[in-house]
């Protein structure tokens, strides 16, 4: 759960019009497998991350130029999120303030929870998941305005819109292959897959929630229209002692964005430090960070530019959760094979 | 050392947290509670808003002021000359649009602002006003509180009683974006009291084309499916030979308990079908002809027969004025989505031709505490 679902409903709906939801499930699907797949080649080499079973495999250069692919990988996700995060603030509570503001107010407390090691991310994100948890049942309020019609019928134009919407979504569900860094420091790692399985159908179920409630609260007409329609929808509730939500729903849901950005800050650090072969982390994320709020000083980014570099990484993100596991599976298995015969 | 950096650090801080540079008291800010949206004689836009004023000193309680500009957000800097504080939009309680603004197709461009700026409520209610904004707007009667709080209290108790549609900015939008809906707005009128008169209907295009009554949109809201905790009719029971005289003795009421409503959707023979079957729970609450002359079941068919006439006429008038407040396109969306697709431009005028029947089946729960 990140940046994406605020504007999830609104690029579903442009391709998908409101069948949209059925994307998701399938997005959904394809995350699970890919995400089960990495689980089973990480058992193959159970107490190293992929970067030690790629130089188990491939011997070192290759393992050193994947960790580099990943480092760069996580880099450029990361960047994007916290970006776009800023971006967020900016337009619906600070507008006065500059984005390197936010970008250096939002780096402190990054670093003081990334900077150790990855059991604290867990209790973080643990405890962000239980603190946030209410903020979906928020969503059942606007639905007194719901109009289910818009919703019919089901599969309007055919299969063709849907299957192509799917890599729109992906972006959302991508995370998953944080998987191939976590699985060495599992405790219980026969739970691993139950553990993956669980984690994606609470994202499908937060999204279908989300999508669903957009659609049927905004004519599939209008919905395009909106920037962000989840959060725009919330403006329509007003209490007696509280207006304008949204405002108070956003600033708590930056919370829920931290723990898809931290970990992937982790994952940056993590690679580089591997790079270099040292295990402290504080340094590299303090450089990283640094190098951010230098680019956003430099290049004061916008949403044009930043949509743009979400496309180009949601193409890698293709590349690097699906193809890649896939491939290596494949590899594994085969090599596997040979290596039993070999012994007979 | 590292104390020294972090005091450093801190200090810095907290010389960028620039969000609480710019605070402003309430007591200098003019918080706008109505906008009007009119135009005058040679078609300038007029923006008019009215606010309350929080000083001791003044005499009056509220502020308003009427101007031209080119737009509504141009009209701020206006505003802001005249008024005492900084005028402020984003607690406008109530929008009224002149008549004359509607009787121009693509007006709606005009409240781009009050979409695209986040500070805007979305949950401000929309009213029509029938004659110049500036009657309203300016009108301060002694009996009631301020303008906008009486209005908005006003259309929401109306609407709580089923009587007028709850135009919010929200709603507005959906109705002029949606092509299977046209938009209905509620109406005022300022004679010697203001008062309201019942809903306009606009087109396609958001240009004004008839207006319901206030007993007319009650039905309205039934064909919605949007009637809320309270409906109540009172018809005359024509059938009963009886001329009514002084006391209108043939007259009765009836409070609707249930509404069940059923929209049937199909396409046949080059036009869209829908048949609505309407079934309503009542208690009689008024009856003044004497007990005795009618039967219940013979009472449930007069009523039965009086509501299918309104409801054959309001969807008359609908067809005629090629419009559809009731949003049918929806029903033709989700049934008969292919079909739809082809007329869904213009699908005010696919309505027209269409055919519509409402059958009403009244069900008398209760005739009252007394025979």
């Amino acid at each position: 759960m990140g940046v994406g679902v605020l504007t999830l409903p609104r690029e579903l709906a442009e391709q998908a019009g409101t069948d949209g939801w059925m994307v998701i499930i399938i997005s959904w699907f394809l995350a699970t497998m890919a995400s089960l797949i990495i689980i089973q080649i990480m058992k193959k080499y159970p107490n190293g991350t992929i970067l030690d079973l790629l130089t188990h495999y491939f011997g070192k250069w290759i393992g050193r130029v994947a960790t580099i692919i990943f480092a760069l990988y996580f880099a450029l996700l990361a960047n994007v999120i916290f970006i776009r995060e800023a971006l967020f603030i900016q337009a619906w509570i600070l507008p006065r303030t500059e984005v390197y503001v936010l970008i250096l107010l939002l780096s402190i407390p990054s670093y003081q929870i990334a900077r150790k090691n990855i059991n604290i991310l867990g209790r973080y994100s643990e405890f962000v998941f239980f603190m946030t948890l209410w903020t979906i049942i928020i969503y059942l309020i606007p639905l007194k305005y719901a109009h289910w019609l818009h919703l019919f019928p089901v599969l309007k134009e055919g299969w063709l819109p849907i299957l192509t919407t799917v890599k729109t979504s992906i972006f959302s569900f991508l995370g998953f292959e944080i998987a191939f860094f976590l699985y060495p420091f599992l405790q219980k790692k026969e739970k691993a897959s139950m553990g993956v399985v669980i984690a994606n159908t609470l994202s499908l179920l937060a999204f279908l929630m989300v999508t669903i409630g957009a659609f049927i609260f905004y004519s599939p007409d209008e919905i395009t229209i909106y920037n962000e329609p989840t959060i725009e929808m919330l403006k329509v509730l007003e209490f007696k002692f509280i207006e304008r939500l949204e405002i108070v729903f956003f600033s708590f849901y930056l919370f829920v964005i931290s723990t898809t950005v931290l970990p992937f800050m982790f994952m940056t650090v993590f690679c580089t430090s591997q790079l270099v072969g040292k295990q402290d982390y504080s340094k590299h994320l303090a450089c990283f960070l640094l190098i951010e709020f230098a680019v956003v000083v430099l290049f004061p980014p916008s949403f044009d530019e930043n949509t743009h570099l979400q496309q180009v990484i949601e193409k890698a993100g293709i590349i690097l959760a699906f193809a890649f596991p896939l491939c290596l599976w494949g590899y594994v298995w085969v090599h596997g094979l040979f290596k039993r015969r070999a012994i007979k | 050392m590292k104390r020294m950096c972090l005091a450093i650090l801190l200090v810095f801080l907290i010389a960028i947290l620039s969000s609480c540079g710019r605070h402003v008291p309430l007591e200098d800010l003019t918080i706008s509670l109505i906008l009007g949206v009119d135009l005058d004689d040679e078609n300038n836009l007029i923006i008019s808003e009215s606010s309350p004023v929080f000083n001791k000193d003044a005499k009056k309680s509220v502020e308003t002021y009427q101007l031209k500009a080119k737009s509504i957000r141009a009209s701020r800097k206006y505003f802001d000359a005249l008024a005492t504080g900084e005028v402020t939009a984003a607690k406008i309680q109530i929008l009224l649009l002149g008549k004359r603004v509607l009787e121009h197709e693509d007006w709606f461009s005009i409240l781009d602002t009050v979409y695209r700026n986040p500070t805007f409520s979305i949950n401000t209610r929309v009213i029509v006003v029938d004659g110049p904004v500036s009657d309203v707007i300016f009108y301060k009667p002694a009996d009631k509180p301020q303008l906008a709080l009486h209005l908005k209290e006003a259309i929401d108790k109306n609407n709580g009683r089923s009587r007028t549609v709850n135009n919010t900015l929200q709603v507005l939008h959906r109705q002029m974006y949606e092509k299977g809906l046209t938009p209905s707005i509620s109406e005022i009128k300022k004679e010697k009291n203001l008062k309201f008169v019942g809903v306009s209907l606009l087109n396609e295009n958001g240009k004004y084309v008839d207006s319901l009554s206030i007993q007319d949109s009650s039905l309205l809201l039934i064909l919605k499916d949007e009637q809320k905790q309270e409906v109540t009719f009172t018809i005359p029971m024509k059938s009963l030979d009886d001329e009514g005289g002084i006391f209108n003795k043939n007259e009765l009421s009836i409070d609707v308990n249930r509404v069940k409503s059923k929209v049937k959707t199909k396409y046949d023979q080059d036009k869209f079908h829908f048949n609505y079957k309407i079934h309503m729970t009542v208690t009689i609450v008024e009856q003044l002809f004497p007990v005795g002359k009618v039967k219940e079941k013979e009472l449930e068919k007069m009523i039965e027969k009086e509501l299918n006439s309104r409801f054959k006429v309001l969807i008359k008038k609908i067809q005629e004025n090629k419009i559809d407040p009731i949003g049918l396109g929806l029903y033709a969306r989700a049934y008969q989505y292919e079909q739809y697709k082809k007329v869904e431009e213009h699908w005010g005028k696919a309505l027209a031709e269409s055919n519509i029947d409402v059958s009403v089946d009244i069900d008398i729960k209760s005739m009252g505490a007394i025979k």
